[in-house]
């Protein structure tokens, strides 16, 4: 047997090298902090950081599902929308049928899951390609909380009067309150990033997923219900962005049909930025971690630089290339 | 020879990967004119050395001389350019084009209208004729058997102009012996032109046939240099192994018990055509054939990857087997004769080697660390596999120990039953008799195996029964007592099969 090769960690120029080397992305994320800290006074304060923390929360947490999507060499384009379904549904159930927040919650999510299931079973047995299938519920599924809401907020001014009440307390707190100043969408975020971690590196599931992203027909052949595994991923993916769609709610203190528009793109940079291959079979969640922190920080940074938000759009669309870039090159020279 | 003045100088390579020293100061001269076969053992740096001269990947150290001046190759493209063309051991063909846009692949000739593929596919169909088969040059590449593909890699590579030095990575591992002959043709006419070769394989009476001179490497140093007549056999599996092995065609068990593990009663699918077969405990029984005579579409059938009309039974029970995981249940285990399609290379070696045995080693859904640690570090000591630790990815391993991996995925699951396609493929000659080994002690335990094979010798070696295919039928199953003889083996399967 070939000993392995001790590392021993000595700071010198070539360490420092080879360390941002491996770090990736989260080189990326640490330049952000210390220019951003640099050029706004603000940005390192507690309160702008819990800011960051409450603004990058949702995105995070449907980013955990999307991981898991192209871990297993799928895509889910359809994530906004489910979010926004799920939330709309939960707030009408809330707002005008009076329902409780438990039963609103659970029907949100029950329905943002079936969505992701259908989604599965398309791709799955219907043999149609991941892409495809998301793309329909994109649009198909934005139609139907349209449709539910009317194209109007839930609760509306109007509405608000003349029916039943406002959303939940509970609601608002999940997506506005703090646990001994920590924002609760924080919190949430951290449990489901644990969550994920936990399936994809500690279960037979987990493994499968990432068998299946990486060799389809290695993994059927060695017994592995493929099928099955991806069914699964896809309803994980609509059940995390039903719970996403609640916090949003919360956060808003309003659902409507329009929200989390483009969240699908976001997440999938995320979990692009953190290095998990979009062709599926590796990754994990600890770099879409990084990934959605280094989107919430350069959308907050930005802004407490007043950059102008087209300008934003601009500056943003580069970064994730360059950091993308960057982290590819840093594999390359890595790997030989 | 040693008057003329060699066409590639390597002078003290070094390559070290993360744990791994591939390559030690290596240095070697390749003249014109010669065919050079490369030996060693699995994971001993032969590939390592390929890819180096190729421009794949650059050397730690060292220096390299092409026609006497000194070149650094930065990229494969230059090295391409300079003259030189590598047969990758792995197949790296593009699998929706085409035979002919494959091996014309990047350098189409330009006609009136943009690319003469009318010359393309007749070039193609004349390069594949050398090797007598008969395939459309238009049909996609994916569609071909791993043996046609290999075919269609030499191709492309010996079918470049101004080629002065041909590095051929195993190029013999999924052929049979037919094309074998031909490829060994094709190699003189190479060498006629004044080209240098370097030849690499793990059978080494066909290294020494073809080669003029041999060079050993162990553990990524060079042992010797030689000219062929002053070597043979036994002194090359020494130099490489450090250890002598004697061929023992042992005592095979001709009479199995009468317990059919697996019996087959008039299986249809694709090529095969009513095929009757019973497996007993305990025995290995080989099915030996040429090249597209049936053997794999059998082995696909009875694992689940392709559909059949017919009936099939396990231990005396009819069973319908229409996925992997149907087979599994059965207790059968499948091992590909393309290890691409069953490795998952982003993944550990030890979680290859545990794939199929998720269960086993996870407890209500939680993987086990410890389990499956233990698991694969037992076959990893077992079979012998090169690596530094199981986690390091299976990618990264040789070619030869990324097939022992797969084989540890079913000596770790432990079917009832055993279908191993070429399963020696790749793998060097001291780990072949390990492997044999390690096979007929599983039998002991009463499992039975379908051993895929298309060495006579081989065949002889590890059958205790030996079934003929030939045009999708089994024709003759013959017990292998002492009497049976490789020229008997070659005579029942007949001829060429044009595919
Ligand atoms: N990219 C890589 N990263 C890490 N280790 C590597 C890499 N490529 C090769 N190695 C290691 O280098 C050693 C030599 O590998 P190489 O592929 O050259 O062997 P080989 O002689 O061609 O063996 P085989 O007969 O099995 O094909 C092996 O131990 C292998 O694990
Ligand atoms: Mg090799």
């Amino acid at each position: 047997m070939i000993d392995r090769v001790e590392e021993k960690v000595k700071i010198t120029p070539k360490n420092i090298g080879t360390l941002v080397l491996k770090g990736g992305s989260f080189f990326g994320l640490i330049s952000l902090v210390v220019a951003f800290s640099i050029l706004s006074p603000f940005f390192l304060t507690l309160n702008n950081w819990l800011n960051i923390l409450r603004q990058v929360a949702v995105l995070l947490i449907v980013a955990c599902a999307q991981t898991m999507v192209i871990v297993s060499a799928g895509i889910d384009l359809s994530v906004g929308s489910t979010l926004a379904l799920g939330g709309c549904l939960a707030a009408v159930a809330m707002s005008y049928w009076g329902w409780p927040f438990l039963l609103g919650a659970l029907l949100g999510v029950t329905v943002s899951a079936l969505v992701g299931f259908a989604n599965g079973v398309i791709i799955a047995k219907g043999r149609i390609p991941d892409f495809i299938s998301t793309l329909g519920m994109l649009g198909a599924v934005r139609g139907i909380a349209l449709l539910i809401t009317g194209g109007l907020p839930v609760p509306s001014h109007f509405t608000a009067t003349t029916l039943r009440g406002y959303l939940p307390r509970v609601l608002i707190w999940l997506g506005s309150g703090d646990i001994g100043g920590v924002p609760v969408p924080a919190v949430i975020a951290g449990v489901m990033v644990i969550i994920t971690w936990f399936i994809l590196s500690r279960t037979a599931f987990g493994r499968s997923i990432y068998a299946v992203g990486g060799n389809r027909e290695a993994a059927r052949e060695s017994g592995i219900n493929v099928d099955g595994v991806k069914i699964l991923v896809y309803t994980l993916s609509g059940l995390y962005a039903g719970i996403a769609g609640l916090v949003l709610v919360g956060r808003m203190n309003s659902a409507n049909a329009l929200m989390a528009e483009g969240l699908e793109l976001q997440t999938i940079a995320a979990v692009v930025i953190g290095g998990t291959n979009l062709f599926g079979g590796e990754g994990g969640i600890l770099g879409t971690l990084i990934g959605g922190l280094l989107i919430g920080v350069l959308g907050n940074g930005l802004n407490l630089l007043d950059v102008e938000p087209f300008w934003q759009r601009v500056v943003n669309g580069f970064i994730i290339i360059a950091v993308v870039v960057f982290d590819q090159w840093r594999r390359r020279k890595i790997s030989t | 020879m040693v008057t003329r003045n060699p066409v590639l100088v390597l002078k003290d390579i070094c390559k070290e990967f993360p744990g791994v020293k591939a390559l030690n100061n290596v240095s070697l001269e390749l003249y014109p004119g010669e065919v050079h076969a490369l030996l060693g053992e699995n994971g001993a740096g032969k590939s390592t050395l390929m890819k180096i001269i190729s421009g794949i990947i650059e050397p730690d150290s060292g220096e390299m001389y092409l026609d006497g001046r000194k070149v650094q190759f930065k990229s494969p493209k230059e090295a391409m350019e300079a003259g030189v063309a590598l047969v990758h051991q792995e197949l790296s063909l593009v699998p929706s084009l085409s035979v002919g846009e494959n091996i014309f692949l990047g350098r189409w000739p330009q006609g009136r209208w943009g690319v003469n593929w009318s010359y393309v596919y007749r070039e193609a169909r004349e390069l594949m004729r050398k090797f007598d088969i008969d395939v459309d040059p238009r049909v996609p590449v994916r569609n071909l058997g791993v043996a046609e593909q290999q075919i269609v890699e030499i191709l492309k590579a010996v079918s470049q102009p101004h080629v002065k030095i041909l590095l051929l990575d195993e190029p013999t591992s999924a052929l049979t012996e037919h094309e074998v002959e031909r490829l060994f043709k094709l190699l003189s006419d190479i060498k006629a032109e004044g080209k240098a070769i370097v030849f690499i394989s793990h059978k080494i009476d066909e290294a020494l046939k073809i080669s003029d001179r041999v060079t050993i490497i162990k553990d990524g140093e060079k042992v010797i240099t030689e000219e062929k007549g002053n070597l043979t056999e036994k002194d090359v599996i020494y130099y490489m192994t450090g250890k002598m092995f004697e061929s023992n065609v042992s005592s095979h068990n001709a009479d199995p018990g009468r317990k059919a593990v697996l019996s087959v009663r008039g299986l249809s699918a694709g090529i095969l055509k009513g095929v009757d077969l019973d497996v007993y405990a305990g025995e290995i029984l080989v099915i030996f054939g040429i090249l597209g005579s049936g053997r794999s579409t059998l082995a696909r059938v009875l694992f689940g990857l392709q559909e059949y009309r017919g009936e099939v039974f396990v231990e005396g029970e009819r069973v319908e087997i229409r996925s992997p995981l149907d087979a599994i249940r059965c207790g059968i285990g499948y091992l590909p004769e393309d290890r691409r399609k069953a490795l998952v290379f982003q993944l550990s070696v030890g979680a290859n080697i545990t794939l199929a045995s998720l269960r086993e080693i996870s407890r209500k859904g939680l993987l086990m660390f410890d389990k499956e640690k233990e698991l694969a570090e037992r076959f990893i000591d077992e079979l012998r596999i090169r690596t530094s630790n199981s986690r390091k990815r299976v990618t990264h391993l040789s070619g030869g120990n990324q097939q022992k991996v797969l084989f540890a995925r079913w000596l770790a699951k432990s079917p009832k039953i055993l279908i191993l396609d070429e399963p020696t493929r790749g793998i060097d000659v001291g780990a072949k008799f390990e492997i044999r080994e390690i096979v007929k002690n599983i039998t002991k335990e009463g499992k039975a195996v379908l051993y895929i094979t298309s060495e006579a010798l081989e065949a002889l070696e590890v059958g205790d029964r030996i079934a003929i295919m030939r045009g999708g039928k089994i024709t003759k199953i013959l017990p292998n007592d002492r009497q049976l003889s490789k020229s008997d083996l070659l005579a029942e399967v007949g001829g060429v099969v044009k595919v």
